[in-house]
């Protein structure tokens, strides 16, 4: 049976690994490029089946990147499109039985968080330089303590808040089918859609507070 | 449950290496695929337009045409009618002259012959005066017979006077 909380560990190079997070990730990563291989296998002008869905989803994404960075924040749409993509596919795969999630760990989740944060402050010194620094301590210099509050606080609500949805999804699961006969497979059923609902939404957050933090650093100033 | 460890690490590597797959295997060609779908429909939109301003220019090329050969065939038309109408006058002068002509050679021939009559009857009437003459001679009469031989002659004359042309 599995039990909640506890993970298996691996022991490399002296460092711990969550293997089954690593060993889900890795099969949430082969059906993330195993669907955009099936999509742009064969492109056509007028497009059909995968690579109708795919497209409408680079689209889309596109237009929010565009809509909130610019035309400077082109380069970034491949991100935010994996970062979609490998979101809502990790948060489902969770929903299949002998599956779980790798967004129900916190490594996870705070590790994708961080690396954001970190493509933010990196980008945002290099293509505004001092501008961006100065802008911590705008409006008066003491504000720095604030800002820092704020830039701390981002990756951790950013981690936290997917990594408690999932989990909890997924404690919930478990612990209707173990409260609910057999028989009665409705409130299981139920709360699998809602968890299918929130695991859309939840990948659709992470992405769009991801591209507004983007803005913060890419977009510029006088827009 | 919530244990942070190295699996972060190898967490934030598994997500930068998706995104260069993902970035090679689908993101570019689709959005290759997407611009030139774009250019496409941009270049059919052009081309129908292009087409359609052809198009009416050729239409208007066409009515411009139209519009001189009519006109050009009604001035054909009205040259056509007025050359018929000038030869018909002209014929018709012809023909009035020729009329006139024969009209005054027939007036002519009529004046010729009658005055050839007269100088006939001349001739006759100076025979016929010899005639008489003679027979006054011969019978050798008194001049009151004579009066009355001549006057009987031109009555007689006058009764079987040819036609009714004055003498």
């Amino acid at each position: 049976m599995h039990e909640i909380g506890v993970r298996e560990t691996v022991q490399f190079a002296g460092l711990t690994f969550n293997w089954e997070t690593l060993v889900m990730t890795w099969i949430t990563m082969a059906i993330v490029v195993l669907i955009a291989f099936l999509a742009s296998r064969s492109l056509k002008l007028v497009p059909t089946g995968a690579q109708n869905v795919v497209e409408m989803l680079i689209v889309w994404l596109r237009e929010q990147v565009q809509n909130n960075l610019g035309p400077r924040g082109d380069f970034l749409t491949p991100l935010i499109v994996t970062l979609f993509l490998f979101l809502v596919i990790s948060n489902w795969l969770g929903l299949v039985p002998q599956m779980v999630s790798p967004t129900n760990d916190l490594n996870t989740t705070l590790g994708l968080a961080l690396l954001m944060v970190l493509i933010v402050h990196v980008l945002g010194i290099y293509m505004k330089g001092m501008h961006y620094i100065k802008h911590f301590f705008q409006p008066v210099a003491p504000f720095v303590v604030i800002n820092a509050i704020e830039e701390v606080a981002k990756p951790i609500t950013l981690s936290f808040r997917l990594f408690g949805n999932i989990m909890a999804g997924e404690i919930l699961i478990i612990i209707l089918l173990k409260l609910v006969p057999i028989w009665m497979p409705i409130p299981s059923v139920i709360w699998l859609a809602f968890s299918i609902f929130i695991g859309g939404v939840q990948a659709f957050i992470f992405t769009s507070l991801s591209l507004a933090y983007l803005a913060n650093a890419v977009k510029e100033s006088e827009e | 449950m919530i244990d942070i460890n190295a699996t972060l690490v190898a967490q934030m590597l598994n997500f930068l290496i998706l995104v260069v797959i993902l970035r090679l295997v689908a993101y570019k060609p689709i959005v290759r695929m997407l611009k030139e779908r774009e250019d496409r429909i941009a270049g059919s939109i052009k081309k129908a337009d292009d087409d359609a301003a052809e198009a009416e220019a050729v239409l208007n090329d066409y009515k411009a045409q139209l519009a001189t050969a009519r006109t050009k065939a009604q001035a054909i038309m009205d040259k056509a009618e007025k050359r018929a109408r000038d030869e018909h006058t002209a014929k018709l002068q012809e023909t009035n002259v020729e009329i006139n002509q024969l009209k005054e050679a027939a007036q002519q021939q009529i004046q010729r012959e009658r005055s050839q009559a007269v100088e006939q009857l001349k001739g006759q009437m100076v025979a016929l005066s010899m005639a008489a003459a003679h027979k006054i001679v011969s019978k050798n009469m008194d001049a009151a017979e004579n009066e009355a031989l001549i006057s009987e002659f031109i009555d007689q004359l006058d009764k079987d006077k040819i036609g009714d042309l004055p003498c």
